[in-house]
Parts: structure tokens; C-alpha cells; sequence
């Protein structure tokens, strides 16, 4: 398949990611302005007032944007408010500093002028300042705008939406049609909003203070084609606005919020249990695929977020509620059922069938070369031999510090790599050891050898559906649902199906909904 | 009508307006002039209280303009500023018309007063009414400068160095056009130059100012003639009133006593008197009134065979004189067109009050580019 043939079998998704991205960033682009301007206007008014607020706005801008999503989780939770958040504050710089420039650098002498025939301040403002600085302050605009659609591709990151939902997708499944298919339609549209606002910004500039090209009439008959392009991309956004309100009217629905982490067995699990609620009740699923890691999903179940994911036993017993590992599968439940219930009025309902423990993994060469066939070969080794793990294993109790611990070894040096870069990493002998998931289809795809925890460290992790108390309250309907989903589901089957979308290519979706049908689980 | 008493203004530490206190009479044009930081611009801008004095009082027709709303005030005067001041996002009808705008006048009214505006200062308004100040020349701008500060009609206009950023020809243009333009419509106005020249072309009155005092407050005409001090006549330039002849008055050049004789004089004693006054002419005096009564020259004298006879009988009575206030201008072309030498100064009752002649002419002229010690006009 080339990239041609991906974006016309995805077409509808592609828009519709297009559409979203476009509603976020010209509402979050909006509100830039909303603030920025007024400010921009206050601090070339008020002069004690410049250096506190640029200092601040210097500052947002100095912080690297998914550290900024990262913290705003908590307080916003997630989704398309810190999305939007995120980016305005990331938007005010340009804008603030344009306005004010803008406004500083008319002429002393007009201004003077106008205070003398006998203007007031306000009629001084808008009559004469903000038109002489509209030029510069649309030049502020355009960056803030154009910068905008590059960022908010990061709201995907937070289950915003948008064309960074394709960029990360295909990151994590190695697809790099999926990337391109997010990334030029977002390189497209910037450049498109860089043109719309460019036309904006020739538009504002009073037609005296342009640069002269040709005859005035020449240039008013520009002027006028430039309004007409400008108003039929207006009525364009109108219309997308207005049919994503109609879209979203309120009803009386009934809808629950599910997540899944950011890896391809959660994708397929998410979508399974949605497509089953749905079928079997009058629920409607709203699906946030892609959310996060464990740390994201966790805090945005606890903070009402959403309403089920599923986790791990072992990732809940040793990361989340940071019990030392252990290997005892009941015991393990148990305790995370009691203490979610407890602590945060989380329902762990019951334990699936399959047992997606971390594994070690080296490719065949490396296996060869060492006689590697257990963790413990590994530990004599250790010291040659370079880890390329995901962030989160590189930081667990139940990852590579209680593992090096456990064996007694230590690495030659160890490498944060999310997802499956670093299985990519790993095929071009970049580094050596990379953890993986027992189930994850990219074992197969890249054909590795998973090495035996012979000194048994890794606690079980057997997947665990988590729901929200409340929830449970309001529809007990979907308790049995999803115990009777979990009892079919076992490694072998989960191994398939991952392999499915990893190496051949399909979507999770599609590959959840065959296994429902083929089951015969499906009513309708 | 204006009247600033004991302003101060201090900026910082520095008192750039000393006690300054003058009155501006109605319909009066006032240049104020002086150099660079004198503080004419300062004093011109406490009008419209675009400068808050540090003390002092300032009153327009008896009011107080502190308290007075001062979006009012600045409305009801006019305000033309070097370099325009024209809002270059506005065309030029925008410009003219922003403050009626502003002011929700009738849309017509407004418009005819435009056209008025326009055609007063000189511009076609088909042909400028829609363009850019961009568009238009220094000379142009200023023009449109002038219409907007009058747009309103004010009594009062305020005028800072308005026509100094324009070429020499523009200017002159200019000035006569606003000289015109205030015989007829005899506003009161304030205006602030560098240029001696303009302010003596145009001004009612003139006030110096140096380091923030006033150094002289006085007719253009007392001025060149009658400098306060050093600075001032240092200031105004000695050769300054040869640019406006025409307040060189025969009172300032003439002879101021001629050599007279009374009309019984006999011709030889007349000859005796020229010889030791060293004169080649006397004038006849009646010796009470001090009348004129001819005027004898040694060459008619010389003519006459009989020196015994009277003065009287052989003078010349048919004369040419001037007044006092005759211009120096008035005097060359009565010398140019009658061909004369000698030009009595007379009073209304023909009393003698002084002399010219060619040769004081000759002299007086010659103070412009020769450096003499004791000048006529000194």
C-alpha cells in the first residue's frame, strides 16, 4: 500500500481528525487573541505592567510543551481543555509582544495630534492606535496561528483528538503511512492558515501603509479577491462549528468513557468491551483510545475523567500503590482490589484469563552470541550488553531497578525508549535489551527471543478491569458484561490478535469487532 | 483673550518656564520664537493642556482652563503641528472630518464644511478629498493640517512650527496664504517658530523667550528697532529689518537737524553758512513755527549774479517731502521718480523735522553689507 492508497481507504477518519484539529486550534488560536490583544494593549498602557507580564509569558514559552500537558492533567483534567489550554498560553507570546510593539511604535507625534484636536483616550485607542498597530499585531497572529496547528497535534497526547492522534498511532505501531497520513494534513493546514492569515494581516494593513505593487486600482482589485477568499473560508469554519454543535446536541444518552494505554493490546481490549456494552445495552461508549501510559490513565480514572480502563495486577500492585514485587497472583489481586476500593472508590472487577507479564527480550543474534536463554544467562553478561526500555520499566520497582537488584547485575548502560522505536532501535543493534509485553505481536514481528525469568522477579500481571464506583451504581448493567468478555480472553488469543494489528497492519478496531463476531458474541 | 499668569513649569529638576505671565489679545497672531529649548513649544502646548504647568494660572476669556473639560477645550481650538500630525490610515476626508465625526454633526453640515475647509486652503477637493496623506506633498499635507485645525471653527488656533519642515518656497507660499487668510477671518492665534523672518512677516506680535522668560513682548516694528537688550538684537540680527524694509521709517534714517536759515537770509551769507556747515544746500525755516518754506542750494546760488538779494526770492518752493512714517521704500521711489537729492521731513503742519539726502540714503543703504560705527539706524 502507498501513501496515496492509505489516505483513500482512510479518508473519513483523516477528515474528520482534519476537522477536529482545525475546531481546537481556531478555538484555542480565539481565545489567544481574546487575552493577548487586551493585554498587549494594557502593558503599552500601564508601563510597570510590561516586564511582569512578558516576563510570565516568556516563561510558559520556555517550558517544553508536553511538560506543560503533563502538569496540566491534573488540574484540567484531559482531553480538549488542557489541549486548548495549552496551546493559548503557548499562543499569548507572540501576541502580547505584537500588540505592544505594534502599539509602541507608532509615531509620538500623531499620537500627540490626536490628544491635541481634542480626541479621548478611547477614540485616541481605537481610532488611531489599534488601526496604525493591527499590521503588527496580525503579524503576531499569523506566527501564534501557524505555530498553533503544529502544537495542537500534541492534544492527542491527552486524548484531544486530531491529526496527532494519526502521528502517534503510527508511531506506536510502526506505521509510517499512519504518521504521514497525520503529519501533511497538519503540515498542509498550517501552511493553509499561514495563506488565510496572511490575507488577513494584507487586508487590516490600511491600504496607505502597504507597500505599493502596481497601480491603486490594481491593488483595490486585489483587495476585493482577497475579501472574497476570506469570507468563503469563514462561512467553510461556520459551517464546520455548526455541524459539530448539531452533532454534539445534548441528549438523554446514556454514555460511558473507557481508555486505553497507549499500546496496541489496549487499543483492542478498549475496543472490544465498548463494542460489547454497546451492543448489549442502550449505553453509548465514548472510546479514548491512545490516552496514556499507566500514570495518565490512573490519574484520569481517579479524577472522574473517565470512567474504566484496564490495567495490570502487577503494574497496580507494584507501580501504582508501590508495593515491593511479588509473585503471588492472588495475593496480588486481592490486595489491589481492596485498596482501590478503598483509596479511591475504584471497582476491580474480575481478574481476565491472560497473563501479560514484561519479558526481556534480544534479538537472535545477540541470543546466540551470549547463549542467552534466561535472564540469569543475561546477568553474567550483563555488563556487555546495552538496555533500551520503555520509561516506564526504566523507572518501576517492578522494572529494570528491582530487576538489576533481583539478579544482581548491571547493564552497560540503559536507554529510555517509548514504544516501538525501540524495537527499531533493537533491529539496528542500537542497543541490546529491550522489555517487552509476553503478548506484544511486535515480538513476533521483529522475531526476538524472550528470555525466561528463571529467578521469577516479574510479579503477575494479569489484566484487570477497572471501574469507577459510581459508575458501577449507575449501570451494574455492564458488570457481567465484561466478566463474561474476560473469562473467554487467554495469552494465546491475545498474542493472535496483537499480531494482527502489529504486523499485519489491520486496525484495532476492526480486528476487535472480527473476534466479537466470529465468537458469536454479538446480538445485532 | 489668552492670559498666563506667573507660569512655572518645572521638569524634573530643571524650571523650564520661569514665571512667565503675558496677555494675548483677540484676533492677534503671536509669534513666540527663540532657540532651542527656550520654551515656546512648552508655553504653546499649556494652552491646550497638553503640558500641566507646575504653577501659575492660565485663562482663556476670564476662564480658568484648568477647569474647564479639557476634550472641550482642545475641541474648540485648532492644532497644527510640524510634520502634520495627519493619521496616515485615514484619507484626507477622514482626517478633516474626524472630529465633527466624532462629535455627531450632521452628515450634510459636515460635508459642506469640508468643501469650505478644502476650498480655503487652497485644494481641489475632487482631487484630494480621497487619498492618502502618503500622497501628498509636504506643502499638500500641511494645507490639510490647517483645514483640520479649522474644521471646527475655533476661535483660538495653535500652531507649532508648522510650516518649518517645508522648503523655502512652500513656506513663503504659505505664510502669505495664512496672512490672507487672518485679514479675513482674524483669529487669535499662537505660534511658535524658530524663524525671525516668518515670525516678522506674519506676527501682531512677537514674543522672545530665552531659558524660560519672556525677553521681549512687542511689535515686530519695536522689535528690529528697539531690542531690549544685547541678546536680543543679537538674536533678531542687526541686518534683520532690511528683509522688511518697510518698517525703515524716514523718522529713522533722516538727518534730524538740517542746517536752516530764516527767509531774510541774504544769499551771501547762505553761501558762508554751507561753506562752514559744510553743506551744499539750507533749508528755510519760519522762525517761529519752524515751517519749511523752501530749500537753497549752492548751486542756484552760484547761478544767481546778485548775492545781495534775500533767500526768499530765489528758493525753491515747489518741494518734495515725506513723514515721518514714510517707508524707506516710499522715499527711494520719490527719489528715484522726481529726481531730487534732498527730501525734507515734514509734519502734518509742514513744521521741518529732518533731512535725507542722497548721500544719508547712500549711507543708511550701505549699513547692510559695511560695518560703520555709528549707523543711522542705531
Amino acid at each position: 500500500m502507498n501513501f496515496i492508497e492509505y489516505v483513500i481507504v482512510n479518508k473519513e477518519q483523516i477528515l474528520s481528525l482534519t476537522l477536529e484539529h482545525i475546531k481546537l486550534t481556531i478555538i484555542a488560536v480565539g481565545f489567544a487573541i481574546l487575552l493577548g490583544v487586551p493585554l498587549g494593549i494594557l502593558i503599552s498602557y500601564v508601563k510597570q505592567l510590561n516586564k511582569p507580564i512578558l516576563g510570565v509569558a516568556n516563561i510558559i514559552q520556555a517550558i517544553p510543551s508536553m511538560a506543560l500537558l503533563g502538569f496540566a492533567i491534573p488540574f484540567l483534567g484531559i482531553g480538549t481543555l488542557p489541549a486548548i489550554v495549552m496551546v493559548i498560553l503557548y499562543s499569548l507570546l507572540p501576541i502580547i509582544k505584537n500588540t505592544f510593539t505594534g502599539i509602541q511604535n507608532i509615531n509620538a507625534q500623531t499620537i500627540e495630534a490626536a490628544k491635541g484636536i481634542g480626541l479621548t483616550k478611547f477614540q485616541i485607542l481605537f481610532r488611531v492606535q489599534i488601526p496604525l498597530a493591527l499590521p503588527v499585531i496580525m503579524a503576531g497572529v499569523r506566527i501564534s496561528s501557524v505555530t498553533a496547528v503544529g502544537l495542537m497535534t500534541m492534544a492527542a497526547f491527552i486524548g484531544a483528538g486530531g491529526l496527532g492522534f494519526l502521528v502517534f498511532s503510527g508511531i506506536r505501531t510502526v506505521n509510517n503511512l499512519q504518521i504521514l497520513a497525520g503529519a501533511i494534513p497538519a503540515c498542509l493546514l498550517a501552511l493553509f492558515v499561514d495563506f488565510i492569515v496572511g490575507i488577513v494581516e494584507k487586508l487590516v494593513t490600511p491600504i496607505s501603509l502597504q507597500k505599493i505593487n502596481g497601480s491603486k486600482s490594481k491593488r483595490i482589485q486585489i483587495r476585493k479577491i482577497e475579501k472574497v477568499i476570506l469570507s468563503f473560508t469563514a462561512l467553510v469554519v461556520a459551517i464546520i462549528f455548526g455541524f459539530s454543535a448539531i452533532l454534539n446536541g445534548t441528549t438523554d444518552q446514556k454514555v460511558i468513557r473507557i481508555a486505553s494505554k497507549d499500546f496496541t493490546e489496549q487499543h483492542i481490549l478498549a475496543h472490544m468491551f465498548s463494542d460489547l456494552i454497546e451492543d448489549r445495552t442502550d449505553i453509548l461508549v465514548d472510546r479514548k483510545i491512545n490516552l496514556g501510559g499507566t500514570q495518565v490513565c490512573f490519574s484520569a480514572l481517579k479524577s472522574d475523567d473517565i470512567d474504566m480502563y484496564i490495567d495490570y495486577s502487577g503494574t497496580a500492585y507494584g507501580d501504582t500503590l508501590n508495593y515491593p514485587p511479588i509473585s503471588d497472583m492472588e495475593k496480588v489481586y486481592d490486595t489491589v482490589k481492596s485498596d482501590f476500593k478503598e483509596q479511591f472508590n475504584i471497582e476491580v472487577l474480575k481478574q481476565i484469563g491472560f497473563n501479560n507479564t514484561y519479558v526481556l527480550a534480544v534479538n537472535k543474534d545477540t541470543a546466540k552470541k551470549y547463549q542467552l536463554e534466561t535472564i540469569s544467562d543475561l546477568a553474567k553478561v550483563g555488563t556487555k550488553l546495552r538496555a533500551g526500555t520503555t520509561l516506564e520499566f526504566l523507572n518501576r520497582e517492578d522494572g529494570i531497578p528491582g530487576l538489576i537488584k533481583h539478579y544482581n547485575f548491571n547493564f552497560k548502560d540503559t536507554t529510555g525508549l517509548d514504544g516501538s522505536p525501540r524495537y527499531i532501535a533493537l533491529n539496528n543493534n542500537e542497543t541490546d535489551v529491550v522489555d517487552a509485553f509476553s503478548t506484544d505481536g511486535l515480538l513476533k514481528k521483529f522475531d526476538l527471543v524472550t528470555l525466561k525469568d528463571d529467578k521469577n522477579f516479574f510479579p503477575p500481571y494479569y489484566a484487570i478491569p477497572l471501574v469507577r464506583g459510581e459508575v458501577i451504581e449507575l449501570y451494574p448493567e455492564i458488570v457481567p458484561i465484561i466478566e463474561e468478555l474476560g473469562s473467554i480472553l487467554n495469552d494465546e488469543i491475545m498474542i493472535e490478535l496483537n499480531y494482527k494489528v502489529d504486523e499485519l497492519q489491520m486496525e484495532p478496531d476492526v480486528v476487535a469487532k472480527e473476534f466479537l463476531t466470529e465468537n458469536g458474541l454479538l446480538e445485532e | 483673550m489668552i492670559k498666563f499668569e506667573n507660569i512655572t513649569k518645572k521638569f524634573k529638576d530643571k524650571k523650564v518656564l520661569k514665571d512667565i505671565s503675558f496677555e494675548i489679545n483677540k484676533g492677534h497672531l503671536v509669534a513666540f520664537i527663540g532657540a532651542s529649548g527656550c520654551g515656546k513649544t512648552t508655553t504653546l502646548k499649556m494652552i491646550n493642556r497638553l503640558i500641566k504647568p507646575s504653577s501659575g494660572k492660565i485663562f482663556i476669556n476670564g476662564e480658568d482652563i484648568e477647569k474647564k473639560d479639557v476634550i472641550a477645550l482642545r475641541r474648540n481650538m485648532g492644532y497644527v503641528i510640524q510634520q502634520t500630525g495627519l493619521f496616515p490610515h485615514m484619507t484626507i476626508k477622514e482626517n478633516i472630518e474626524i472630529i465633527p465625526k466624532v462629535e455627531k454633526k450632521n452628515k450634510d453640515e459636515i460635508t459642506k464644511r469640508t468643501m469650505e475647509l478644502m476650498e480655503m486652503v487652497g485644494l481641489n477637493a475632487k482631487e484630494f478629498l480621497n487619498r492618502y496623506p502618503t500622497e501628498l506633498s509636504g506643502g499638500q499635507q500641511q494645507r490639510v493640517g490647517v483645514a483640520r485645525a479649522f474644521a471646527t471653527d475655533p476661535e483660538i488656533i495653535l500652531m507649532d512650527e508648522p510650516f518649518s519642515a517645508l522648503d523655502p518656497i512652500t513656506r513663503v507660499g504659505l505664510q502669505e496664504e495664512l496672512i490672507d487668510l487672518q485679514s479675513h477671518l482674524k483669529k487669535t492665534i499662537v505660534f511658535v517658530t524658530h524663524d525671525m523672518d516668518e515670525a516678522i512677516k506674519i506676527a501682531d506680535m512677537i514674543c522672545i523667550m530665552k531659558d524660560g522668560e519672556i525677553l521681549q513682548y512687542d511689535t515686530p516694528e519695536n522689535i528690529l528697532k528697539n531690542p531690549v537688550n544685547e541678546f536680543v538684537s543679537e538674536f533678531v540680527g542687526k541686518n534683520r529689518i532690511w528683509t522688511s524694509p518697510e518698517f525703515i521709517k524716514a523718522e529713522d534714517i533722516m538727518l534730524d537737524s538740517p542746517v536752516s536759515c530764516l527767509s531774510n537770509l541774504t544769499l551771501n551769507r547762505c553761501l558762508e553758512k554751507m561753506r562752514s556747515n559744510k553743506v551744499d544746500s539750507l533749508m528755510v525755516v519760519e522762525s517761529k513755527t519752524k515751517k519749511l518754506l523752501g530749500i537753497i542750494n549752492a548751486k542756484k546760488i552760484q547761478e544767481t549774479l546778485d548775492r545781495s538779494k534775500e533767500v526768499n526770492e530765489v528758493m525753491e518752493t515747489n518741494l518734495i517731502s515725506v513723514e515721518p512714517n514714510d517707508s524707506i521704500i516710499d522715499i527711494l521711489q520719490l527719489v528715484e521718480d522726481n529726481n531730487v537729492s534732498t527730501v525734507p521731513v515734514l509734519d502734518k503742519n509742514k513744521r521741518l523735522l529732518g533731512l535725507i539726502t542722497k548721500s544719508s540714503l547712500v549711507t543708511t543703504l550701505s549699513q547692510q553689507f559695511i560695518d560703520t560705527e555709528e549707523g543711522m539706524l542705531s
